[in-house]
């Protein structure tokens, strides 16, 4: 089990200099090639974890390990860590500073000192990947706000992360976009990258999480499968946070005896398509 | 940002920025060789012909750009077509009109509205991001170019962030009395200082996720069938130089 943890943070405190707790002894491990979702209300730590994952800050106490290894916070190992682990703000334009959508995007390439012709090829393969690849040439300001957060994402993949982190992706972007910002995920999980991302939304964790972390006051309270949320109905409540519907509706159909209980969706289209199947009759 | 839309959107956004930029000095060589206020005038023509006909920005567009700094312009030849006199003698100023005849105005004139278009051809056809570019090619510093791109950026971050501000103001009414407007700038002053030097240090946090060390390095765009271009710039710049050598 230990050789399947890719990222993992024991007990690592951390404090602004003004005095505010960014991280009260969190611990965390993620696992290798699985989906990641981290839960939290604003001012949790969400933010400040994840820029100690990508040793943007460097823990007070504590460690942070990266594929076993504590993180070495030399210029060489720091350089290692980050190309590994790629990290997508939650504001665009924090990240977005080059005048054109392809300069952006190649700047992270160009700093692990690849060669034209890899940074071109690797460039219009992250674009596409967002399918972005019609706006290369763009300047970067004339863009919506997915369109620049999709930059983003393409500018962290460029660099071929194993561990992409995105802070609250979801956030600012409508239904359609959220559905295309998926389907990337989606792809991304596919080629076995390793996915952790911030949320509020219980729901689209549950949906879409192999695991799910719950952080409150700079500390995580809880960790589990995804599959397993019903039965932490007590972690969420301390983290206030409601249990989805979609259990709650479960729950009274299985009672009703509408659906077996060996049935769990995780989707409202999969428990619609279950009812659909199920032979019973509704009156 | 006027000129920026123009600058995406004409006919000639593909052409190897190398040959805009060869063609815009060769002619503005070509508008300090004319002496000749006639012949300048004929170098300012062809050169808004190429960018209205070859590069197809719109005429309209072309005459509202160059409106101001033919303003100056107009400014700069009254002052030039008085001159004040000081004789004592006579009891104190004259002012003549004309004291060299037409010819120096004109030729200012001419010469000055042909550089213009040399250099309105360049700035409507060729993004900033292009010239940027451009100038790497010609080894001009880095920290010259990093310092453009990043204003370029901010540039636009701010504008959003100082019309999101005022906006916020103004429905809160902000604005509505001479006192709360000077109160409005004075605190939209402070906020934006603020958020400036937040900015900064966000950039610079995310530069460095992205592995950056210090210096920033750029894809450069590739342009199809550039030599051909330049080619033609060249011809153009040899034309024009011709031109106006011969006019002289
Ligand atoms: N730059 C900073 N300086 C001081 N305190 C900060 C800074 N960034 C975050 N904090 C504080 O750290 C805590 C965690 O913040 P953050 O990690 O941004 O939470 P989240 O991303 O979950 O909303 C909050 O109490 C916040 O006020
Ligand atoms: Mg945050």
């Amino acid at each position: 089990m230990t050789t399947d943890v890719l990222l993992e943070f024991a007990d690592v405190a951390f404090r602004y200099p003004d005095g505010n707790a960014g991280l009260a002894g969190c611990s965390l491990t993620i696992a290798r090639g699985s989906r990641n979702a981290l839960i939290g209300a604003n001012g949790a730590g969400k933010t400040t974890l994840f820029q100690h994952a990508n040793g943007l800050l460097k823990p007070q106490q504590g460690v942070v390990r990266y594929a076993g290894q504590p993180v070495d916070y030399s210029r060489a190992g720091l350089r290692a860590l980050r190309s590994e682990v790629g990290l997508v703000f939650q504001n665009p334009d924090q990240q977005l500073f080059s005048a054109s959508v392809r300069e952006d995007v190649s700047f992270g390439p160009l700093n692990l000192g690849l060669d034209m012709a890899t940074v071109r090829e690797r460039v219009e393969q992250a674009l596409q990947a967002v399918s972005m690849a019609p706006f290369a040439d763009r300047p970067v300001h004339n863009l919506s706000f997915g369109q620049k957060k999709r930059v983003c994402i393409a500018g962290v993949l460029a660099m071929q992360p194993r561990l992409l982190i995105l802070d609250e992706p979801m956030a600012g972007l409508d239904h359609a976009m959220r559905a295309e910002l998926l389907a990337v995920l989606d792809g991304l999980h596919a080629q076995g990258i390793t996915l952790l991302l911030a949320t509020h939304d219980i729901d689209f964790a549950y949906r879409w999480a192999d695991r799910i972390h719950l952080i409150a006051g700079g500390r995580c309270t809880a960790a589990f499968d995804a599959a397993a949320l019903p039965e932490h109905a007590e972690a969420l409540a301390a983290a206030r946070l409601p249990m989805p519907g979609l259990v709650e509706l479960h729950r009274l159909l299985v009672a009703r005896k509408l659906l077996p209980t060996d049935s769990q969706p995780r989707a409202m289209g999969e428990l619609i398509s279950q009812l659909n199947a199920s032979e019973k009759d509704f009156q | 940002m006027l000129i920026e839309q123009c600058a995406y959107s004409n006919r000639w956004r593909r052409v190897t920025p190398a040959a805009k930029g060869l063609f815009s000095l060769g002619a503005l060589i070509a508008a300090f060789t004319a002496t000749q206020p006639a012949t300048a005038a004929l170098v300012a023509l062809l050169l808004v012909i190429t960018a209205v006909f070859g590069a197809g920005v719109p005429a309209a567009r072309f005459l509202r750009v160059a409106l101001p700094p033919l303003g100056f312009l107009l400014l700069g030849c009254l002052t030039l077509a008085y001159s004040l006199d000081f004789a004592p003698a006579n009891g104190g100023f004259t002012v003549r009109w004309l004291p060299a005849g037409w010819s120096p105005v004109l030729q200012l004139a001419a010469r000055s509205c042909a550089a213009l278009s040399a250099l309105l051809f360049l700035a409507l056809t060729t993004p900033l991001v292009d010239l940027i570019a451009l100038l790497r090619r010609l080894k001009m510093p880095e920290v010259l170019l990093e310092i453009m791109v990043l204003c370029y950026r901010m540039l636009f971050v701010f504008s959003e962030a100082l019309h999101d501000t005022r906006t916020a103001q103004a429905a809160r009414l902000g604005y509505a009395t001479p006192a709360l407007t000077l109160r409005s700038l004075g605190s939209l002053t402070a906020n934006l200082t603020l958020q400036i030097w937040q900015r900064a240090h966000d950039l610079n946090v995310a530069a460095q996720s992205r592995n950056n060390d210090g210096a920033f390095r750029f894809l450069e765009p590739a342009y199809a069938n550039s030599r051909r271009d330049i080619t033609l710039a060249c011809l153009g710049v040899l034309a024009l130089v011709l031109l106006a050598v011969t006019l002289r």
